[in-house]
């Protein structure tokens, strides 16, 4: 008796006719009905019979391996989109028989999870990872990084690169500090799982493949500008964040506004022909254009940087694990502040070589340590001031400053991918 | 109508029985289970729904159906609703009042809980659950019910969730108000036991006296919805949607048999014919110059007229199949759900503005004879291409017999097409929640309630139509815990029963007044500080206001209570009033001069104090 097969179940004289499903529990079994419900009966108190064996496969279909590129059909006049996965549900599809939802990562799986995508370009699909965004390293960023590039100078027009949710900010930043590139990348992917009708994966994968048709080269996020499916906000990669749990418009470019918005029935109509359907995309601030910058990356991200975050009562001890580190980023209190006992650690850090950049838990504002007293011992101290950046941008602008530049403190300070601005702003 | 002999007719008909639960919070979150008034709403989003391919790329018939109406759907948000309603946040776990109230349920209808209930998605796409599923576990298997005419099987008990009430339809699609959303749900779906209309009535009855007996189920209009299935031997099955009350059960079972039988005929004298169904084809150049205003009316809006020749159906789409409904009223359906205003067709025309000329060149254009019939449709070009393409489907199937489907109820007791039936193919687990292991030991079984209304009369003395009353009626655990502070039973009844009912008939916001401030109202009966005739003035004072406490209210109504000294002197006052009456009647003024006592004390001062110290009053002085 095994998952897949046919059976009949007696308990407490109750006939059941259905096929067996994968347990949870020891204790039960379960078994799909024909009406479609599932139960779960006493394993102990039911008489089984196997009526057919293996009806239905139901273990989840392989994953695919890493590194497999796959390509549509192309058409000469439509530009060309690369669909790089990293995994997350945003292209899954669900066995109705078994409930197993199962990860789509090729172009055609693409195409075929989210129809309309097709017609709106060409695609070359890509997988570069097939993890939970939380499973997320500085590992696969290089590889992403590689992937990216090596798709743009395949002749990309633009790149989509599909994420979980949960790490999405730290690798749009890391995209944005390691490559150079004449061509928007866009990171987009869904809060609700695809294999369900309301699922925000539609909408957010033609808003990112319009977005990576448009004008702006850069490293955007792209997903819902707010409850409704009218439209996603582009969030600029260095400047977002994830602020909710659990609702569609979670991403927030902290801050201000987004970079800009793309309506999604305007872009649904304009791009469906695979023109660019710059109608339908507004942007409120100065970006890069397509072209502006030549094709460059820099890959390297060290290892070992540190995110530490102070709270009162926390045990000064708990930061002895900084010794080690190649890099910290504190996010502090306020104007990027730290209890006065860890001043020392942090001096001893900066002594030994350990570059030390200060963030604010606020993430709305500007790190000023000239104000108190305690501050003023931070700078003494010899941290770096983080300026309004944000500490999951710091921290992975940190990892690339290390491997890649001379003067880490300079680098901290000059903004690269606008990580930084030079002056504060009302929202707007 | 004509009653049919319906065993010979092979009727066989089942039950679907969903009745809201009253409980504190919703199915799966904290929100309260309250209604509100659109009005209310004080946000507002638009969503769209994409229908999953299964991954054998087979899509539910009637998901695939509702996805070609393809629609943008607006939800309003309240102040009693969360972020679970607007699928922007997973949902919590199955909320444990919900569940002991359906075991109860279960105990009552015998039906065997299962060990571990699997909560399951149900596909649903027009839009009524914002996530596209509704949530949905099976509780049970295998009980029955009594009728007269027999046992009826219990196939299932299902507890889950209800869905987005239905607000309006725009032309950019539906709106729907999520306060209905999620409130907790159970179906109970019969076996096709059920042979005569009277028998499903009598079902339905028996069902709905037991979801009452638990106390723990919604009242009122909308509260409970009934679905019958229905099919004669040679017809199909039918699932008739949204029955309101048990007098249309009977209709609709009754008007149901007849529309199958009268399709079993029209397929014979089809088939007779040979008939069939041609291609549709556009007919826009026969109607140019058309005086008919409807399909002027879509022309001149850039539209198209499309026709299907029904070769062999001259007269029998206009025959009728149910009170006003005929064959054509069914392709009409077809061709509404795809957005057409309906259809014309040759039976009834010419009329509506369509000449005999164009209907000859119509003939013509399409190549049907006089032994033939044509279906036309005017809408814009799209429209009129989807929906002649539904009709023409649907007359094809009417060659055959009858179509399953799932209908609607009219309130005529007639049905109209609503969709295909409903496939097996459509539900998968909610992964979100884990499945639970119910304990049906931990509930008791809830007295029925005849049962309760016996028990009314024995134990407390109850008239039996007041305890019969009381015992059917909502307010019944009220009763009891009122009983149970010890509120005279007789008072507490006829307060909670009849008086609310008068009160609800003259205007009365009855349902503001809640279980504490009717408990605080009756207790003070109880203590004497409130006549008991003042208990209806109260409850309108309460009902005006509901932030009032009952003493409160009892102020604002101007009936702090009066002691005996203050109705003596009333009393006194009447009595010298008319004291010639009473030296020449004695007692026999009784009667007269209470009316009088009782106005002057305008309703502050109990009855029966006040009779007697009349007595009392009267008897000195005779």
């Amino acid at each position: 008796m095994n998952p897949g097969d046919r059976v009949r179940i007696e308990r407490a004289g109750v006939t059941n006719e259905g096929v067996l499903m994968p347990s949870s529990t020891a204790e039960h079994l379960v078994v799909k009905l024909e009406g479609g419900y599932n139960v779960g009966v006493d394993r102990e108190a039911a008489s089984v019979d196997v009526l057919e064996s293996d009806v239905h496969a139901v273990d989840d279909e392989p994953a695919p391996e890493a590194g497999a590129v796959s390509e549509i059909t192309f058409d000469e006049d439509l530009p060309t989109i690369s669909l790089i996965s990293t995994g997350g549900t945003i292209a899954s599809t669900v066995d109705y028989r078994t409930g197993a939802v199962t990860a789509r990562f090729d172009a055609e799986d693409v195409l075929r999870a989210v129809p309309d995508l097709a017609g709106r370009a060409n695609y070359r699909g890509r997988v570069v990872a097939n993890i939970l965004s939380e499973n997320m390293d500085p590992a696969i960023w290089r590889d992403l990084a590689h992937a990216v590039h090596e798709e743009i100078a395949a002749g990309a027009d633009g790149v989509v690169v599909m994420h979980g949710t949960d790490t999405m900010q730290y690798s749009a930043a890391a995209m944005a500090f390691t490559l150079e590139t004449p061509v928007p990348i866009v990171f987009t992917g869904s809060q609700r799982s695809a294999d369900r009708p309301s699922s925000d994966n539609v909408m957010n994968a033609v808003c990112a493949v319009e977005a990576a048709k448009a004008d702006c080269a850069e490293v955007l996020v792209c997903m819902h500008a707010d409850e409704s499916d009218d439209a996603c906000a582009l969030h600029r990669g260095t400047r977002v964040r994830k602020n909710h749990t659990s609702r569609r418009d979670a991403f927030e470019t902290v801050g201000a506004k987004p970079l800009g918005e793309i309506d999604y029935e305007t872009a649904t109509e304009a791009g469906a022909d695979g023109a660019v359907a710059d109608e339908a995309i507004a942007f409120r601030r100065e970006h890069a254009s397509r072209g502006e910058a030549d094709l460059d990356i820099a890959p390297d991200l060290a290892d070992g940087v540190e995110l530490a975050t102070f709270a009162p009562g926390m045990d000064p001890a708990a930061w002895e694990h900084l010794d080690d580190a190649a890099g910290v980023v504190v996010a502090g209190t306020g104007l990027g502040h730290v209890h006065t006992d860890l001043i020392p650690r942090i001096e001893a850090l900066v002594d030994d070589g350990t570059p030390v950049v200060m963030t604010s838990q606020c993430l709305e504002g500007r790190v000023c340590d000239r104000v108190y007293d305690t501050g003023r011992d931070l700078l003494d101290a010899g941290i770096i001031e983080g300026g309004d950046m944000l500490p999951e941008t710091a921290m992975v602008k940190l990892m690339w400053a290390i491997a890649n530049t001379e003067d880490v403190a300079d680098a901290m300070r000059t903004s690269l991918a606008g990580e930084l601005t030079a002056e504060s702003r009302p929202w707007r | 109508m004509t009653e049919y002999d319906y065993e010979e007719l092979g009727l066989v008909a089942g039950l679907e029985i969903h009745q809201q639960l009253d409980t504190a919070t919703k199915l799966f979150c904290d929100s309260p289970t309250t209604l509100r008034e659109p009005e209310a709403a004080d946000r507002e989003f638009t969503r769209y729904l994409h229908p999953t391919k299964s991954e054998l790329g087979e899509l539910d018939e009637a998901a695939l159906e509702e996805s070609r109406v393809d629609r943008e759907f607006t939800y309003l948000a309240y102040d009693t609703t969360c972020l679970v309603e607007e699928d922007d946040e997973p949902p919590h776990r199955l909320d444990e009042e919900a569940l002991s109230v359906a075991l109860q349920i279960a105990d009552l209808l015998d039906v065997t809980v299962v060990d571990q209930a699997h909560v399951m998605r149900k596909l649903v796409i027009d839009g009524s659950n914002t996530s596209g599923f509704q949530r949905t576990l099976l509780l049970g298997q295998d009980g029955e019910i009594e009728t007269d005419d027999g046992p009826v099987s219990i196939v299932d008990l299902l507890l889950e969730e209800e869905s987005a009430q239905r607000v309006e339809e725009t032309d950019d699609g539906v709106v729907y108000s999520l306060d209905r959303l999620g409130i907790p749900l159970v179906e109970i779906g019969t076996g096709p036991d059920i042979h005569s209309p009277a028998q499903a009535r009598e079902a339905a009855e028996r069902i709905g006296t037991l979801l009452r007996s638990t106390g723990s189920v919604k009242r009122g209009l909308g509260t409970i919805r009934q679905d019958v299935n229905v099919s004669i031997a040679e017809g199909a099955r039918v699932e008739i949607k949204g029955v309101q009350d048990l007098q249309g059960i009977e209709d609709i079972v009754r008007s149901e048999v007849r529309r199958q039988s009268e399709l079993v005929d029209i397929a014979e004298e089809l088939s007779d014919r040979d008939a069939a169904v041609g291609d549709p084809r556009e007919v826009t150049d026969v109607f140019a110059d058309t005086d008919s205003g409807v399909i002027r009316g879509a022309l001149e809006d850039g539209g198209a007229v499309t026709a299907v020749p029904l070769y062999g159906f001259d007269g029998l789409v206009g025959r009728e199949i149910q009170p006003d409904r005929r064959l054509g009223t069914e392709l009409s359906d077809h061709a509404k759900r795809h957005g057409a205003g309906g259809i014309f067709h040759t039976d009834e025309l010419p009329a509506y503005g369509v000449t005999e000329a164009e209907v000859d060149s119509l003939r013509e254009a399409v190549g049907a004879g006089s032994d033939d019939a044509v279906a036309i449709v005017a809408a814009d070009p799209e429209t009129a291409d989807l929906a002649i393409e539904a009709a023409a489907e649907r007359a094809a199937a009417a060659i055959e017999g009858v179509p399953e489907e799932t209908r609607d109820a009219n309130e005529d007791g007639t049905t109209r097409y609503l969709r295909p039936l409903p496939g097996a193919a459509r539900m998968y687990p909610e992964t979100d929640v884990p499945p639970v292991e119910p304990d049906p030991s931990e509930v008791e079984t809830p007295e029925l309630l005849d049962e309760k209304a016996d028990r009314y009369v024995d134990a407390f003395g109850l008239d039996p139509g007041l305890a019969e009353q009381i015992a059917f009626g909502q307010r019944f655990p009220l009763f009891e815990t009122a009983v149970d502070r010890g509120v005279d039973p007789t008072l507490a009844a006829s307060t909670l029963a009849s008086t609310t009912t008068e009160l609800r008939r003259d205007g009365v916001a009855i349902e503001r007044v809640d279980d504490e401030q009717f408990l605080g109202v009756l207790e003070l009966v109880e203590s004497g500080d409130l006549a008991k005739e003042g208990v209806g003035g109260v409850l309108a004072e309460i009902a005006a206001d509901p932030t009032l406490s009952a003493e409160e209210a009892v102020e604002a109504a101007g009936l702090a209570g009066v002691d005996r000294e203050t109705v003596r002197e009333a009393v006194v006052e009447v009595v010298e009033r008319n004291a010639d009456q009473v030296e020449a009647e004695g007692m026999g003024a009784f009667s007269g001069l209470m009316g009088e006592a009782m106005g002057a004390l305008r309703g502050k001062a109990d009855g029966e104090v006040v009779s007697e110290v009349l007595r009392e009053e009267i008897g000195k002085r005779t």
